[in-house]
């Protein structure tokens, strides 16, 4: 059967890792390329590049580490982080992501989704959609979420719900879902939104933001729970709390499908 | 050094990935798109991606399809990666009344719409994205993938695995013709291991 997914995240600012990769055997702490071969070599089942720098020059210094983290891997490697045009998602693939992640953009300009998905191939169309709780209505009988953009700073008043559905008739291959009121918190995703996120949405669904401890990724995989399709967490990983292989071991003992690798189960 | 092995390049998509897996398990790579480079290769891989349409229109009716066709019919070995092993079978639900290379029997499927998984109701995506296991053998690859060949209707099934109650062809081969539906270049370690066995196994019976 398909397994579950689990994905570490790593946020790079003008070329270097940052909030720290600090788990053993590393020379180089803030080196992409070492920590992307690292997760790798633990049995990531993808790696995830964020680009946080927010400058012209620092985007061609994460084009240049894409580039040059592709041939350590042998995994996909999804990139994303302002990413504006096609012309940006081009280059991405060409240095060697498998997918790319769009977020601002495609709110402010959705036809985008579909001019990619058509180029490229849905499998690779990511859309990132960072969403917050908002005030229900009086009429509202249920939690209500709304997207927001530029980083989490600016609300869009757009229903989280109505528009994830949108992206996947769009033809987007992927949902990345950011709780922004879980983000850095270590409480654990926002179950209920990527929960009714992932049974509504027919495309796979990966859960993030908030991840403190392995229990947080089961919640966030499980059927009965946020259901999604894969679990991305960055902190958990980079201090070296736990390994790719610890944590699969984890979900795997509590019902988690996961592919666990040959050197995992010697303890690695 | 290392065996030659050409990789057919249509202009969609990254090669990189698959030539450096090929390279690692001691290929020597040659890209191209020339259809006199492909007719004289004494090995080649096709990965595939974009829409089964119109990879059928450039490849089964041009000059690159032809080349192809004679490496096959040769008997040299052949490996179609993803699209490029579904170019093999008749032709696919993905572009009706468009025909593929018709070298191995069987049609493309799509995947139904609201498949759960077995057992309960959490509903099963499409594309089926990620890692799967295969049987025989039990190794994990990684698939993306919307149309598939049923397991039951490949005479010259090599692997198969399940994504809901579908059972589909994982892998196939006939002589030496392999395909494989997931993308060994994105598998570490199972991934350069199948490569291997391709690279190895040569023309087969």
């Amino acid at each position: 059967m398909l397994k579950r997914r689990i994905i570490p995240c790593l946020d790079v600012h003008n070329g270097r890792v940052v909030k720290g990769v600090h788990f053993k055997g590393l020379r180089d702490a803030g080196d992409p390329i070492e920590a992307a071969r690292a997760y790798d070599k633990q049995g990531a089942d993808e790696i995830c590049l964020l680009d946080i720098t927010a400058t012209t020059e620092g985007r061609e210094t994460f084009v240049d580490v894409v580039r040059r983290v592709a041939p350590q891997l042998f995994v996909p490697m999804t990139v994303g982080g302002g990413i504006r045009r096609a012309s940006d998602v081009r280059r991405l693939l060409n240095a060697g992501a498998d997918k790319v992640a769009l977020n601002s953009a495609a709110v402010t300009n959705p036809n985008l989704i579909r001019s990619l998905a058509d180029n490229y191939g849905s499998q690779c169309i990511v859309i990132a959609v960072d969403v917050r709780r908002i005030d229900p209505r009086p009429h509202d009988r249920h939690p209500m979420f709304e997207v927001v953009i530029n980083g989490g700073k600016r609300g869009t008043g757009i229903d989280a719900l109505w528009w994830c559905e949108r992206v996947a008739a769009l033809g987007a291959g992927e949902l990345l879902l950011t709780s922004m009121d879980k983000d850095g918190t270590k409480e654990g995703y926002d179950l209920w939104i990527t929960r009714e996120i992932a049974r509504r949405v027919p495309i796979p669904i990966i859960a993030s933001g908030g991840v403190g401890e392995l229990e947080h990724l089961r919640q966030g995989l499980a059927s009965d729970a946020g259901a999604a399709d894969a679990a991305l967490a960055a902190s958990i990983f980079h201090f070296g709390l736990y390994t790719i292989g610890q944590a699969k071991q984890y979900l795997q003992n509590h019902g988690i499908p996961v592919r666990i690798l040959d050197s995992n189960k010697a303890g690695g | 050094m290392g065996r030659e092995l050409t990789i057919v390049d249509v202009g969609l998509g990254n090669l990189a990935s698959a030539e450096r897996a090929l390279h690692q398990v001691g290929a020597a790579v040659t890209i191209t798109s020339d259809p006199d480079i492909i007719a004289t290769s004494r090995m080649l891989v096709f990965p595939g991606q974009g829409a089964f349409g119109a990879m059928t229109d450039d490849i089964v009716n041009g000059a690159i399809g032809a080349a192809v066709k004679m490496v096959i019919e040769r008997g040299d070995p052949f490996l179609g990666i993803c699209l490029g092993m579904q170019l093999l079978f008749e032709g696919s639900a993905e572009s009706d009344g468009r025909v593929g290379l018709g070298i191995l029997p069987g049609r493309c499927q799509r995947f139904p719409l609201n498949m759960t998984e077995p057992g309960s109701d959490r509903p099963l995506k499409v594309p089926h994205m990620g890692w799967n296991d295969v049987s025989p053998g039990g190794d994990h690859y990684y698939f993306v993938h919307s149309y598939y060949v049923p397991a039951e209707d490949c005479p010259d099934l090599m692997w198969s695995t399940t994504y809901g109650d579908v059972s589909l062809a994982a892998a196939v081969r006939r002589d030496n013709i392999y395909g494989c539906q997931f993308h060994p270049e994105k598998s570490q370690n199972a991934g350069l291991k199948f490569l291997r066995g391709f690279i190895l196994g040569g023309r087969g019976s």
